[in-house]
């Protein structure tokens, strides 16, 4: 049979149609030109006004859409991220999407005792060479704010400690202007210079403005040295509906894409065609515990908005979340909340979406976590990627074989299984399909045990890509002060 | 004593038109202030508390009933003499210095205010000097302080710090929050008590003053 290739549908969620996203993008712009914003960080104001905002009496800035689309014009439509090895990771074109884990978590859960601990230096390094060695985690974030060391050097130390542990990209967080260069300069060491690092940036800043519409200064400062070094950055602000921002998910949405289009604006003012990733967080204020959920259909559906938008206006690669969850312990609730956003983030095709791995709304980490979401990304990437329908994938000569074949003839025994069912079919690791006794013969075994099995295989037995000895050496000598 | 159950309903309710009405109709019928205050108002807010705290109430409804108190206490205001209505406590709160979250402080402040305390709100970015400063203006019985800021939580300590220097650390219970703070943090910095959200922020300003 002669059957020429078919195109494959790889499902695509969508939320919005073109008129809600014109919509929501029109509300943005309105909410600069008229209720304006606070810009708390002299010398961008004034960037500002020279490129044409107005002030008003009391102080506030106000900014014209022309601003926001020169901004859209000028930044990259698309940004690669390296490893630290200088090979391409992460284009951040369409609909690519890579998963990581997230940051600044007071918790963890120890994978000895299983018990609720504050974070030390050493998780940072555990997290970090546990992502290294897991397939579908493509980035790696602190994944929480050790106790033992010093708070103002914090971000510091934990940025020396992901590149020690891991080779893959790097989004991190800073304090102010002072911190996140010694961490540039620490991101040169490692490339081989400011140019070599600005041509292939294997890292990513996140920080963050304040909803409703306020813009401190050391967050500006981060926002202006990036731009100057070309390191991307993304600048979501805490407009979670019902908290930061309306209880209502448009509202929500318009205000944190107007927050967004200022970081843009002001960052393509300081540093024109650097890399700026789009999109606020917008989730959802629980209204009996007001924690800022981790686990919500909210979340799932204002970034699948997000993309939505990306695709009908802005073009810039988009900032998101999965795999994580509001629940105390790595239980149902754990595993349904993760999935949730992990295959939503997917189908909608967000860029970047970190978190992986948090428990108890983003205050509390877990290697199994991230372990688990490891496999639910692979089971989700399967579904996303469609079914494709060819000669080999038909299959109607096996079929016929078998058929027609001699008695006993099966399937299993074919030639087209052995060749095929390495990709035809979803292999689980971790996810459990064994038959019941012999489930109960391997010692009864439920998800969290088999995740903390596998972290602690993991951890013991990666090896991470090691830096030259010259490169720590440098590192050292920059986190002690030299 | 119906009509102060009516507005007490009312107040529940958060249906701040009828709980104003409840209350001038209480007044013209010949009801004592301090009765109208007692058993109508504070009743209804005790309740409103009990009912938030078994998960029967969201924010926004006990927010929407401190808020029907309020304007109801502006009817009931002219027959107090300055200082006759007791508050459960003076309280000081401020986001610490370095930070300028204000959400969860904000939260505190309303929720501390519908309980009975009165509230003097410093605002964000307050520093330890600044907190001095109103301790000696108005001695208040406690010192909120919030962070939502890992590398802001030092200012917390400083604050303490600084009551001390000032001679007033004995004088204010001190009472910490954020999103980074844990019970631990709040022991090695000395402070009196850590409220891990806004609800028990309440409990627990009444426990280390033994009101109820």
């Amino acid at each position: 049979m002669e059957s020429k290739e078919v195109p494959t549908l790889q499902p695509r969620l969508r939320v919005l149609n073109r008129e809600q996203a014109v919509t929501i993008h029109a509300a943005a712009l309105k909410i600069l030109e008229k209720v304006g914003f606070k810009m708390e960080h002299a010398g961008v104001q004034e960037m500002l006004t020279k490129a044409g905002c107005k002030i008003s009496e009391d102080g506030r800035l106000k900014l014209p859409a022309r601003l926001v689309e020169a901004a859209l014009d000028s930044a990259p439509k698309q940004i690669v991220l390296h490893d630290q090895s200088g090979n391409e990771a992460m284009p951040l074109v369409n609909g690519n999407y890579f998963y990581g884990t997230g940051s600044d978590a007071t918790f963890t859960l120890d994978l000895e005792t299983g018990q609720r601990r504050r974070v030390v230096l050493q998780d940072v390094a555990n997290f970090a060479r546990l992502v290294d060695g897991l397939e579908h985690i493509a980035f790696v974030m602190s994944m929480g704010n050790p106790e033992n060391v010093p708070v103002e050097d914090i971000y510091i130390h934990v940025f020396a400690e992901m590149v020690k542990n891991t080779n893959k990209p790097i989004v991190f967080i800073a304090d102010s202007g002072r911190d996140i260069s010694k961490m540039h300069q620490i991101a040169c060491q490692i490339m081989g210079g400011e140019e070599e690092l600005r041509n292939k940036p294997f890292l990513l800043n996140y920080s963050e403005a304040i909803s409703p519409l306020r813009f401190p200064e050391k967050i500006m400062e981060k926002l202006i040295f990036c731009a100057q070094k070309g390191i991307p950055i993304c600048l979501p602000s805490g407009s979670n509906a019902g908290g930061g921002a309306p209880i209502t998910l448009a509202g929500a949405l318009a205000l944190g894409i107007a927050e967004n289009m200022v970081g843009l604006v002001v960052h393509q003012l300081a540093g024109k065609g650097s890399p700026f990733l789009f999109g606020p967080n917008v989730s959802t204020l629980d209204m009996k515990s007001t924690v800022v959920s981790y686990g919500c259909p909210e979340w799932s559906i204002t970034q699948a908005a997000l993309a939505d938008m990306r695709d009908e206006i802005y073009g810039l690669p988009v900032w998101a979340y999965g795999g994580a969850s509001d629940a105390k312990v790595m239980d149902a609730q754990a595993g349904a909340e993760a999935m949730f956003s992990i295959i939503s983030s997917m189908l909608s095709r967000c860029n970047v979406i970190h978190d992986v791995g948090f428990l108890e709304y983003g205050n509390t980490s877990s290697l199994e976590m991230v372990v688990m979401a490891n496999e639910l990304i692979a089971m989700s990437q399967f579904f996303t990627e469609g079914i494709k329908v060819n000669q080999e994938t038909l299959a109607l000569e096996a079929i016929e074989r078998v058929a027609t074949g001699e008695p006993g003839s099966i399937f299993l025994m074919d030639d087209h299984t052995f060749e095929h069912f390495m990709k035809a079919q979803f292999l689980p690791v971790i996810l459990d399909r064994n038959r019941y006794d012999s489930w109960k013969e391997a010692g009864a075994t439920e998800l969290y045990q088999r995740c903390n099995l596998e972290a602690k295989r993991i951890l013991s037995e990666h090896q991470v890509e090691p830096k030259m000895d010259e490169t720590i050496k440098g590192i050292n000598r920059i986190l002690q002060g030299g | 004593m119906s009509e102060l159950k009516a507005l007490s309903e009312a107040v529940i309710k958060g249906d701040i038109n009828s709980a104003t009405a409840e209350t001038k109709k209480a007044l013209d019928s010949g009801n004592n202030a301090q009765d109208i205050l007692d058993e109508g108002l504070i009743a209804a807010m005790d309740e409103v508390g009990r009912r938030f705290s078994k998960g029967l109430l969201f924010v926004p409804q006990m927010l929407r009933s401190a808020k029907t108190m309020q304007e109801c206490m502006k009817l009931l205001e002219s027959f107090f003499q300055e200082g006759d209505i007791t508050s459960k406590g003076k309280v000081v709160i401020g986001t610490v210095k370095g930070d300028l979250h204000d959400i969860g402080k904000n939260l505190v402040s309303m929720m501390m205010e519908g309980a009975g305390f009165s509230i003097v709100d410093l605002g964000v970015d307050v520093s330890p000097e600044r907190f001095v400063e109103k301790v000696h203006e108005i001695a208040p019985d406690i010192v909120a302080m919030s962070a939502l800021l890992s590398t802001t939580m030092p200012s917390m300590r400083m604050t303490i710090e600084a009551l001390k220097q000032a001679g007033v650390r004995g004088k204010v219970k001190v009472m910490i929050g954020g999103a980074p703070v844990t019970d631990k943090y709040a022991r090695e910095i000395g402070a009196d008590c850590y409220g891990p959200d806004a609800g028990s922020a309440v409990t627990k300003a009444k426990e280390i003053l033994g009101v109820s």
